[in-house]
């Protein structure tokens, strides 16, 4: 009786402190994360002159961003970089995974410490080491493709840049994805595999057929997180920019665009416009993402 | 969480049946991807003990000539032909790592304590849109946040790099999981009964029994702004302020455009002694890493 009676209180009286606890991150997030977002809308929609300052233009920069080929070839380049790192990432991520949780290989511990270490490399010390392992000419990885017979490679040639940093990027993420996927797989119960070695599986298709589909969910939410990186990638071609800059053009990527447009040229106005185009873009191929993963689920 | 605590033994290798050459197989696949993984690292260590000579005309994965390690370290503390000193750039990436992610492990404790043990109006919309924002690309936030700045006088303020490092949405959704798995409502409303108040009881008894998760999102979030490479070069042009990773690609544009070839070896050594902080700190609490983003990944 007395719990009855008290119970609209508590609601009431639990209402607010939940309110304040979360008021503190909430404002934070409202100042340094919607404020900028909508003053870039709104300083979008301006033009600076050299003579009458700021004007307001409508959507003229959106207009000039939307015919910049510079701009959309940069789109498709991170598009296409995505499409082929973040498979690569996670399946690289996910055998080892798998291998080191059916415990095939030995001294698994001490390999995921090691394959975890990118992680505390930033992107930008990361490049530079890349950077000059892959120098044409004095690079031992260049001496390495001479030594087998490929002739002189050019790492940070017009053909073989995407490809570089193809290779900069797995081997920095690759341990990160390969730890929560180790991590999501050791949380299978093992019931689960001894029921699947009873019935005469072998582990390719315990892998394949049982824990694969078991992680399903982790690895959704990594193919997200890749890929938003993905198509922001900006770290590793401003810093081999450094070293080749022959290599990485103007808009080479999306972000880069958006950054020397913006702080390069001091356009602020056009690189809000693109900043806001390419927000846009991650947000469609999220959506994108989610209702095919979503459809391919339901179909099952 | 509770998944995680099903399986604590592994099944048996031999169950498996798996053929030794498979066996073989996959522990060579592991070491080479263990090499590729090593090899920068490596390179990085024993580079950083030559002089610009032997950087280049050596091989790279050897020590060679004079071992100038030390006078490479010593040159860290002098300012570096104009692009600035590495020792500020240190402490200055020390002050935001930690400020930054002192204030961000807090802000997501309340707001994850907020969310996990209280409802009010508005607030799974409100998680909802927390979870949104995890997709908002950084290099759409980086530059609206510097147009912001320069109307608000934050552009060269530390606190323009500081306050926004503290809005970690990982953060709140990884403390809202620990706080949901490890904070028992009995003795909540025990406190509550005993006329503890709201914030009594986080303090003294939700804090407490959180501490793995906080270390966690603090680990995660000093790595975050550790790395941080966009925010501050959008928003700092002072090289006083500069943390780390912009110093560094400062320091490697000079560098690399010719002019101050001399500085190679700095570069070099830079790069190890900001890497360094991080391996040791993720060698040493290395257990929280992992189990932090295992909930990171099974909420997603």
């Amino acid at each position: 009786m007395p719990t009855h009676g008290r119970r609209p209180r508590r609601s009431s009286r639990r209402q607010w402190p939940g309110a304040v606890f979360v008021a503190p991150h909430m404002l934070m997030l409202a100042l340094f994360m919607l404020v900028p977002t909508v003053y870039a809308v709104y300083t979008s929609l301006f033009t600076s002159r050299l003579i009458g300052g700021n004007r307001f233009s409508g959507l003229a920069n959106y207009v000039t961003v939307m015919h910049s080929t510079v701009f959309w070839s940069g789109v498709g380049r991170v598009l296409l970089f995505a499409v082929i790192q973040v498979p690569v990432t996670i399946a690289l991520a996910f055998a080892f995974a798998a291998i080191f949780d059916a415990g095939i290989v030995p001294f698994s511990r001490f390999f995921r410490t090691i394959f975890f270490m990118p992680f505390a490399v930033p992107g930008v010390v990361a490049s530079v080491m890349w950077s000059f392992l892959l120098l044409p000419g004095f690079g031992p990885y260049a001496e390495f493709a001479k030594a087998l017979g490929l002739g002189n490679v050019n790492f940070f040639s017009s053909g073989l840049i995407l490809p570089t940093i193809i290779l900069i990027v797995i081997w920095e993420w690759t341990g990160y994805n390969m730890t929560i996927l180790f991590t999501s797989l050791k949380s299978i119960p093992r019931e689960v595999t001894e029921a699947a070695i009873m019935e005469g599986a072998s582990l390719w298709t315990i892998i394949v057929r049982i824990k694969l589909p078991m992680v399903i969910p982790s690895i959704v939410t990594l193919v997200f997180l890749n890929a938003v990186g993905a198509l922001q990638l900006f770290t590793e071609p401003s810093i081999l920019a450094a070293f080749q800059p022959q290599a990485i053009s103007f808009g080479f990527t999306p972000s880069l665009f958006v950054y020397n447009t913006a702080v390069g040229s001091g356009q602020y106005n056009l690189g809000a416009a693109a900043a806001i185009v390419l927000a846009v873009i991650i947000g469609l191929v999220s959506v994108g993402a989610f209702a095919l993963t979503r459809r391919r689920g339901e179909a099952k | 969480m509770t998944r995680q605590k099903v399986a604590p033994e592994q099944v048996p290798l031999r169950l498996y049946g798996v053929t030794p050459v498979t066996r073989i197989a996959l522990t060579i696949a592991t070491c080479l991807f263990g090499v590729f993984i090593l090899a920068p690292l490596l390179w990085l260590l024993i580079n950083a003990t030559k002089n610009q000579a032997n950087v280049y005309g050596s091989f790279g994965f050897w020590f060679s000539g004079p071992f100038t390690l030390f006078s490479n370290i010593r040159a860290l503390g002098q300012d570096i032909s104009g692009a600035g000193i590495f020792v500020v750039w240190l402490k200055n990436t020390m002050l935001y790592a930690v400020v930054g992610a002192v204030g961000a492990t807090l802000l997501s404790a309340l707001a994850g304590y907020g969310f996990s043990r209280y409802r009010f109006r508005g607030s799974n919309a409100l998680f909802f849109l927390v979870m949104a924002t995890l997709l908002v690309p950084i290099t759409s936030i980086a530059l609206p946040l510097f147009l912001v700045y320069a109307k608000v006088g934050l552009v060269n303020s530390i606190w323009g790099m500081i306050l926004p490092s503290m809005v970690s949405i990982v953060g709140i959704v990884l403390m809202r999981t620990f706080m949901d798995a490890s904070v028992p409502n009995d003795l909540i409303e025990a406190a509550r009964l005993d006329g503890a108040s709201e914030l009594g009881i986080f303090i003294r008894i939700a804090l407490p029994l959180s501490v793995p998760g906080l270390m966690t999102v603090l680990l995660l979030t000093v790595v975050a702004v550790w790395n941080n490479y966009f925010l501050p070069l959008v928003i700092f042009s002072k090289n006083s302020l500069y943390p780390l990773t912009v110093g560094l690609s400062s320091l490697s544009q000079a560098a690399e455009t010719g002019s101050k070839a001399d500085l190679v070896p700095i570069l070099i050594t830079g790069g190890l002694v900001t890497v360094l902080p991080l391996i040791a700190l993720f060698l040493i609490l290395e257990r929280y890493f992992r189990g932090g983003m295992l909930q990171g990944s099974t909420t997603g």
